[in-house]
């Protein structure tokens, strides 16, 4: 009997949400670390990088194609977990209870559905409001090495001048802290890694990745908040 | 009474079988010995409710001495109640207080039904083994036991995954009622032993699939299965049936 | 009226052989036209739907658990022995076969045991074939260890789990056929009835323990693996649905009940604590290797242990057996504590136990190495009583934890009823008066995997048997009967429960036909429990009802055929006029105290057949010891 004959099985399920969830933290470290010029005075760095994506071109889109498909199998493989997890026990405890011991069950594990659908409608109004926020035909225009790119430097700092902007991202970011935080080691785990000597070590990075993945993330804009002198 | 002895509320859950509706009902269970088990408190409960013309608490149990896997229930929201690696046959009254309130809740899962009160269905796990949880050697066809040699930390971690006495209380800590750990201590029992080895793929896809079709949840790494299960297996047995599944995936 | 039991001729090591290369074959295209009922999915009953499925037979398997992986003999925890002679120390065959002999007190048969004996090394190697993880060496060689204080290491183990991983590795097995289809699986189901149609076993009469319904299932034979009768003391090592039933309506349907005195009490378990005790736990005795056995010297030295000086402690094991000291077999272990509890100097209070000390070993040794070799049992202990060993001496005392005795068979595990096939505990065969330790999952997989394949074939091919269905009359009749039992005992509607009655049946039945017994106590509990068997008929209440999962009305049934059988327990202890194995008469005792077998007179097998009356009939089977001369035991 072949695996692949049979569809996707509840351990298949997990084989994609874990590859797409380690892919999507490399992701976010890659994003983190092309985000840090943000922090330096020049504006000119955080253009270039983002100019240079930019003119991959061909590649850049196919990179984003892969990078939606990443997303969304992992976004559904986390749904189908859930939907049948719903399923499996219709009714539930009226005391609920924690075991302790060697359980991993915690606020960040029990709530990665809810922590990835908010980091989803996140990442939508994200994309919107930068990605395809306004651009050069908008004015948010600069020149690097004699060539007109957009602006966007001028873009991120105008929008974290905003109390609200600033707010959501900083709550989002400590949200995606919690989902990292089950979902490093778990993913690991999902792909079979699972050893006496090296889960710990994957369990202490994913809650140092947590840490410094949320604070990176949320210090951009705090940062730029105050620089900008706390607000318009 | 004994100065040490207990008064107790339960609070238990009561239903007649799968087509009606249960609710949980109030009972007083007093004078209760720290010296007994967990089981033998409810005997007396139900010994009282039989001479008071009532129905008494429906549960189930044999061996009372945690290793048939008959006896389960979820205690204050833990399958098999406080203390760790220890069946409810096992658990002793003198971890509870004068004056508590205890939630006694069957296993709650698609895949195990309701019988009665605290008794449940958990033919499930058969149908599991039934997919693939065996090695296909007809009596009479073994070679001699020494010739398969096998390195003792090798046959340590098969007993490891062995150990499993299939009570089902991975299945009800689980917040998504996965039957991962039951399922995947069998498989990793197997796959890790030479004997194993030639059916190892088509035994995870069989089990596995088995395993979906019961109705249980997917896992989702929480770990509380192992935190209570009785022989304290462990949730690398999850991971190696997640390897075994990914080999038969790119295998043939 | 002798008794044949169909022994092969020739000498005793050609006797299995011979019988194996005679034996009427089935063709395997014939064999699937039959239909085999196995009742019981312990070692035995696992092991037989398998192996027999596996040959080709469809076999329909019963159990009363929800599952079958939880037949008791899941358990078990010592060991299973195998005269592999992998030690190098001088096992073989001959050897396992008589240590069994000798350990059974010269009241087993010859035939049986040897077969048992030569079967035992196959075993093994099934197992491991089957992925049961028996302990290795760092080799990756198998592993033994010594058991039960015979001179070699043939026992082989997983941790203390080795009754439940042989039990996974048959019932795994068995599940597999259920998968191919030769095998159909009823859980939740108790037997109630054994059908015969033509003086044959044609079929079984059971209750579906979730609906009530009472159903009938037709075939070819039936097998009966339906464990021992321990839970007739009402505490016992046994789980709480281990019965006699099954067992014990062969019997009224004319099977012989075999040696139902001996049964086997293991001398270490925790101790009873109180009334609303369920069950008994055994303890290793492989404790006894470290642990030294003592009660103070006056029964009314109330100090706590630790303040009783060595001079006012009773090392009484040591002082009575200087030889074996702690470690004398268990009977003897049994019987001396149960002597020094009656003399009131037992501890703790109910004052049913004696000390099982530790701390001479944990100084000789250190608390790593006890901790190393016991550290499991010591934290069941501390589980089960709340009581730290390392600190406190453990209190332990003798409770039930074996039948040797059980349904009469052949040589070929056939009981006197045609197409009645009886294994492992069920049975009487292999252990004579005593059991020696991990030979009773030998037994059960023996009977299983390598016996009924051969013996059911040579009946199957010889028998005449005419087609039957369950819509013959003999199955209404046997439904109807059942049917009226269970309403019988609804309809009493009196004042105490099931378990009243049972826990005052076991008290009987320990004080008067346990570790110890006498012309006096034995009429003395006929009468008793005749009279409580009375009041149980006229005063039993039942709740709930019985089309539904109903726990007390199972344990109805239950208790009322233990009523039964402890009166021929009775009699048969009262019958068997000398001390044997696990057998003790106070009225044959060497002036020293120790077991006095009367060869002469009593070299045989007791068997009982109801007659309906209130003495059932009486016959023997003799035993002929001709390759070995019985001995008397010495152990001082």
């Amino acid at each position: 009997m072949s695996a692949k004959s049979k569809g996707l099985s509840s351990v298949g399920k997990k084989l994609i949400n874990g590859l797409t969830g380690l892919g999507l933290v490399f992701f976010v470290i890659v994003h983190l670390g092309g985000n840090l010029t943000l922090f330096s005075s020049n504006p000119d760095l955080f253009n270039s990088y983002a100019k240079k994506l930019h003119d991959l071109g061909f590649l850049l889109y196919a990179a984003e194609i892969g990078l939606l498909a990443v997303f969304i199998f992992h976004i559904v493989s986390a749904i189908s977990v859930y939907m049948s997890k719903r399923k499996a026990r219709a009714y539930g405890y009226h005391m609920k209870g924690n075991a302790g011991g060697a359980s991993r069950k915690s606020i960040s594990s029990v709530s990665m559905i809810y922590t990835g659908i908010i980091l989803m409608a996140f990442i939508i109004w994200h994309v919107i409001s930068l990605k395809f926020g306004p651009g050069i035909d908008q004015g948010y225009t600069t020149v690097l090495k004699g060539e007109t790119a957009r602006d966007l430097h001028k873009l991120v700092y105008e929008y974290f001048a905003n109390p609200f902007n600033v707010s959501v991202y900083v709550i989002v970011m400590v949200l995606l802290g919690f989902h990292l935080r089950h979902g490093f080691w778990s993913a690991f785990q999902s792909l079979g890694a699972n050893h006496p000597k090296y889960t710990p070590v994957i369990n202490t990075t994913g809650y140092i990745l947590a840490i410094v993945l949320a604070a990176g993330f949320l210090l951009i804009p705090i940062w730029i908040f105050i620089n900008t002198g706390g607000g318009v | 009474m004994p100065e040490n002895n207990l008064n107790l509320t339960l609070h238990v859950w009561r239903q007649n079988g799968q087509g009606s509706k249960g609710k949980m009902v109030e009972y007083k269970a007093d004078d209760i010995s720290t010296d007994m088990s967990f089981l033998e408190m409810l005997d007396v409960v139900n010994e009282s409710l039989i001479k008071d013309g009532e129905d008494p608490i429906a549960f189930d149990s044999d061996c009372r001495e945690g290793i048939c896997g008959t006896c389960g229930m979820v205690i204050d929201g833990v399958a098999h109640g406080p203390e760790r690696a220890t069946t409810v046959c096992q658990l002793h009254m003198r971890h509870f207080n004068n004056g508590d309130k205890i939630y006694i809740e069957p296993f709650r899962a698609k895949g195990f039904p309701v019988i009665k009160d605290l008794v449940v269905d958990r033919t499930s796990f058969d149908n599991i083994i039934k997919a693939g949880g065996y090695i296909s050697a007809n009596t009479g066809s073994a070679p001699d036991a020494n010739e398969i040699l096998i390195p003792k930390d090798v046959a340590d971690r098969a007993m490891d995954s062995a150990a499993c006495i299939g009570c089902g209380a991975c299945v009800a800590a689980c917040p998504n009622a996965s039957a991962s750990l039951f399922t995947s201590a069998k498989i990793s029992h197997l796959a890790v032993l030479p004997q194993g080895k030639p059916e190892s793929q088509s035994r995870v896809v069989s089990m596995v699939q088995q395993m979906d079709s019961e109705g249980f949840g997917s896992c989702s790494n929480h770990g509380e299965c192992e935190a209570v299960c009785p022989k304290e297996i462990s949730i690398s047995n999850i991971a190696r049936m997640r390897r075994e599944y990914f080999k038969a995936l790119v295998g043939k | 009226m002798a008794i044949d039991a169909n022994i092969p001729s020739g000498s005793l090591d050609e006797k299995w052989t011979k019988y194996k290369s005679n034996v009427k074959l089935v063709s395997p295209a014939n064999k699937r036209k039959y239909n085999v009922i196995v009742v019981g999915t312990g070692l035995a009953g696992a092991s037989a739907s398998a192996s027999l499925a596996e040959l080709g037979y469809n076999i329909k398997t019963f159990c009363i658990q929800d599952s079958p992986r939880r037949a008791h003999s899941v358990a078990a925890q010592g060991g299973i022995n195998a005269a592999k002679n992998y030690q190098n120390d001088g096992d073989s065959i001959w050897r396992l076969f008589y240590d069994t002999i000798k350990g059974g007190d010269y009241r087993s048969r010859e035939a049986n045991v040897h077969r048992l004996s030569e079967i035992s090394a196959n075993i093994i190697d099934q197992c491991t074939a089957q992925g049961v993880p028996f302990a290795r060496e760092y080799s990756g060689l198998l592993a033994n260890r010594s058991f039960g204080g015979v001179q070699v290491s043939r026992t082989f183990y997983a941790r203390g789990q080795t009754g439940q991983q042989l039990l996974l590795g048959a019932y795994s097995a068995l599940m597999r056929q259920v998968n191919t289809g030769k095998v159909d699986l009823f859980a939740n189901r108790e037997m109630l009835d054994l059908v015969v149609i033509d003086g044959k076993a044609r079929g079984i009469v059971c209750r579906n323990l979730l609906t009530g319904e009472i159903e009938s299932y037709s075939a070819d034979a039936v097998i009966l693996a339906t464990g021992g009768y321990g839970n007739v003391f009402y505490l016992s090592t046994n789980g709480q649905n281990s019965n006699v039933t099954a067992a014990w309506r062969c019997y009224k349907k004319g099977a012989y009940f075999a040696n139902p005195c001996f049964t086997q009490i293991h001398p270490t378990c925790i101790p009873v604590s109180g009334d609303y005790q369920s069950k008994l736990t055994l303890m290793s005795e492989g404790l006894r290797n470290d642990g030294r056995a003592w009660v103070p010297k006056s029964g009314d030295d109330k100090r706590p242990p630790s303040e009783i000086p060595d001079e006012d402690r009773d090392y009484y094991l040591e002082r009575k057996y200087p030889a074996f000291g702690n470690l004398v077999p268990r009977d003897i272990a049994s019987r001396a504590a149960k002597a020094v509890c009656d003399e009131g100097r037992g501890v703790g209070e109910t004052g049913l136990s004696v000390y099982l000390d530790f701390k001479t070993a944990i100084e000789r040794q250190g608390e790593d190495v006890i901790r190393d070799r016991y550290g499991n049992l010591f934290d069941m202990y501390e589980r089960i009583t709340g009581e730290n060993p390392y600190n406190v001496p453990m209190r332990i005392y003798p409770a039930v934890h074996y039948c040797m005795g059980g349904l009469w068979v052949d040589y070929g595990l056939m009981s006197n009823v045609p197409g009645l096939f009886v294994l492992g505990e069920a049975n009487f065969s292999d252990h004579g008066a005593n059991r020696l330790g991990a030979s009773a999952l030998m037994q059960g997989l023996a009977d299983g995997y390598f016996v009924i394949p051969y013996t059911i074939g040579e009946y199957l091919a010889g028998a005449e048997l005419k087609e039957v269905s369950t819509e013959n009359s003999e199955f209404s009749q046997s439904e109807n009967e059942v049917t009226n039992k269970i309403n019988r005992l609804f309809d009493i509607k009196g004042d105490k429960t099931v378990a009243e009655f049972h826990r005052e049946l076991g008290r009987l039945v320990w004080e008067y036909v346990g570790m110890s017994r006498s012309k006096e106590g034995l009429n003395k509990a006929i009468d008793e429990i005749s009279k409580l068997r009375d009041e149980f008929w006229n005063n039993l209440k039942i709740p709930g009802d019985q089309n539904m999962f109903n726990k007390y009305l199972e344990m109805a049934g239950r208790v009322a055929d233990f009523f039964e059988l402890a009166e021929v327990m009775a009699r048969d202890a009262l019958e068997r006029e000398e001390s044997c194995g696990g057998h003790f008469r106070e009225d044959h005792q060497t002036p020293e105290g120790e077991a006095l077998r009367d060869d002469e007179n009593y070299t045989h097998v007791s068997l009982w057949e109801y007659n309906g009356k209130d003495k059932p009939n009486f016959k023997k089977e003799d035993l002929n010891f001709e390759n070995v001369t019985p001995t008397t035991r010495s152990y001082k």
